[in-house]
């Protein structure tokens, strides 16, 4: 077999035993036969890169413009509104005559308030990269609020990620700095964020904290008609709030 | 679809055939995935890396003979890859029944599972690769891509007979090598 066929046969994998040793042999004597295979293997591995690369785009592009989701609203038949209504109001009289003799708007904010899981930016103990990121998420974790509270203020400055304004809320709720925490989860809000249903709730729990009835009510609406998070949690603190 | 469809799909190098096992076995694969407790940009790219592997593997005639469906190989090439993600970062790796592939697998998975993008020479290449002809680029692709016998490439492309798909593989490279000569100096 002529070296053109060798390499050939060696791409097919249809080489005998005898012939692959034939082939590592002039790979190591013959400079010009390994020159051409050492090209034509190049090419097969950079033709295999592309298409990979390629593929991963192409995967990438279908979860960036995969539509989210749609929320389900269901179309209350006006009497069955009507009856849900009823039934709301009768509950909340049940909540209001059986359980809270007066409202209690720090009980209900204190049962109900558990500042949100760090879900941005996983922290893996022991060999991580000291960066701000890291370190403010760090902090986070470990209830070190105030601290937490600066690092992401300097990373607000370097980056401008929605997240950062929701993480620095939860913070704020933290060291009962509420009044300050409430723009940043309505810009949050605002931006559609990724966590949005979630500011929903820590919103409501923020007027509520600061007695305003009306706007926490108003959010928890809000969060139940979206029915993405703490839809049951939500529907009970609104009765309660009723 | 069945499986033997959708193999004959990827063989024939059918990216729309991958897009669907993409969408149809993503949440599942979470799911499955999710009792490992990894990072959730771990898991996306070792899903997309499983495919790879499946798809290459599939052009590959590997998976003429596949004894399990689809999905089991697809979800054991992904455990295979998230355990040897473990083993890299030092953690702990279950112990527990995995897939069992042979070593021809295995060496895709790896190769997929390493692969850190081309390099300058390679990027060189594929760039130069883009501009020659159709039909150069089609019996290259063919041969060293698709991982098509001359003979095939002879009978599926209408060459006259096997010499002629030699030679014109032949003047492919050297066209290429020319390209790739020329941006030297």
């Amino acid at each position: 077999m002529d070296k053109e066929g060798l390499i050939n046969g060696y791409f097919e994998g249809s080489l005998s035993q005898d012939q692959l040793e034939e082939v590592n042999l002039l790979l190591k004597t013959d400079a010009a036969f390994a020159s051409e295979f050492e090209f034509q293997k190049e090419l097969q591995v950079s033709l295999k890169k592309e298409e990979r690369q390629n593929i991963k785009t192409m995967f990438t592009d279908l979860v960036e413009n995969k539509v989210k989701p749609e929320t389900k609203v269901i179309q209350l038949r006006p009497w069955l509104a009507a009856a849900s209504i009823a039934l709301l109001v009768g509950l909340a009289a049940w909540f209001v005559f059986l359980n809270a003799p007066s409202l209690n708007t720090d009980q209900l904010y204190a049962a109900n308030f558990k500042p949100y899981d760090n879900v941005i930016h996983p922290i893996e103990r022991g060999n991580q990269l000291e960066d701000l990121k890291t370190r403010a998420f760090t902090a986070y974790e470990n209830e070190e609020y105030p601290k937490a509270l600066d690092l992401f203020k300097e990373l607000h400055i370097k980056q401008n990620d929605a997240y950062i304004d929701f993480y620095s809320a939860m913070v704020l709720m933290q060291l009962n700095k509420h009044e300050e925490a409430i723009p940043l989860l309505e810009g949050y809000i605002e931006k559609e964020g990724e966590l949005t249903d979630r500011a929903s709730w820590y919103l409501a729990l923020a007027y509520l904290k600061l007695d305003n009835i009306e706007a926490s009510k108003a959010q928890l609406n809000k969060l139940i008609a979206s029915g993405t998070f703490k839809i049951e949690t939500a529907k009970k603190l609104l009765s309660q709030l009723d | 679809m069945t499986d033997e469809q959708l193999i004959a799909q990827l063989k024939q190098r059918d990216r729309n055939a991958l897009k669907t096992v993409y969408l149809d076995y993503k949440t599942e694969f979470f799911k499955f995935m999710s009792r490992y407790n990894a990072d959730t940009d771990v898991l996306e790219d070792i899903f997309q890396d499983a495919l790879i592997v499946l798809y290459e593997n599939a052009q590959a005639g590997k998976l003429d003979a596949l004894k399990s469906t689809v999905k089991t190989y697809l979800f054991g090439t992904g455990k295979f890859m998230l355990f040897k993600h473990f083993r890299d970062a030092k953690k702990e790796v279950p112990t527990e029944e995995t897939y069992i592939f042979d070593r021809y697998d295995q060496a895709v998975i790896e190769d997929v599972y390493e692969d850190e993008g081309m390099n300058d020479y390679q990027a060189k290449l594929v760039a130069n690769f883009k501009k020659l002809g159709d039909k150069c680029r089609e019996i290259l692709e063919l041969f060293y891509l698709q991982g098509m016998k001359l003979d095939e490439i002879t009978l599926t492309q209408g060459y006259e007979n096997k010499d002629v798909a030699k030679s014109q593989k032949s003047r492919c490279l050297k066209s290429l090598r020319q390209l790739i000569g020329t941006n030297d100096g």
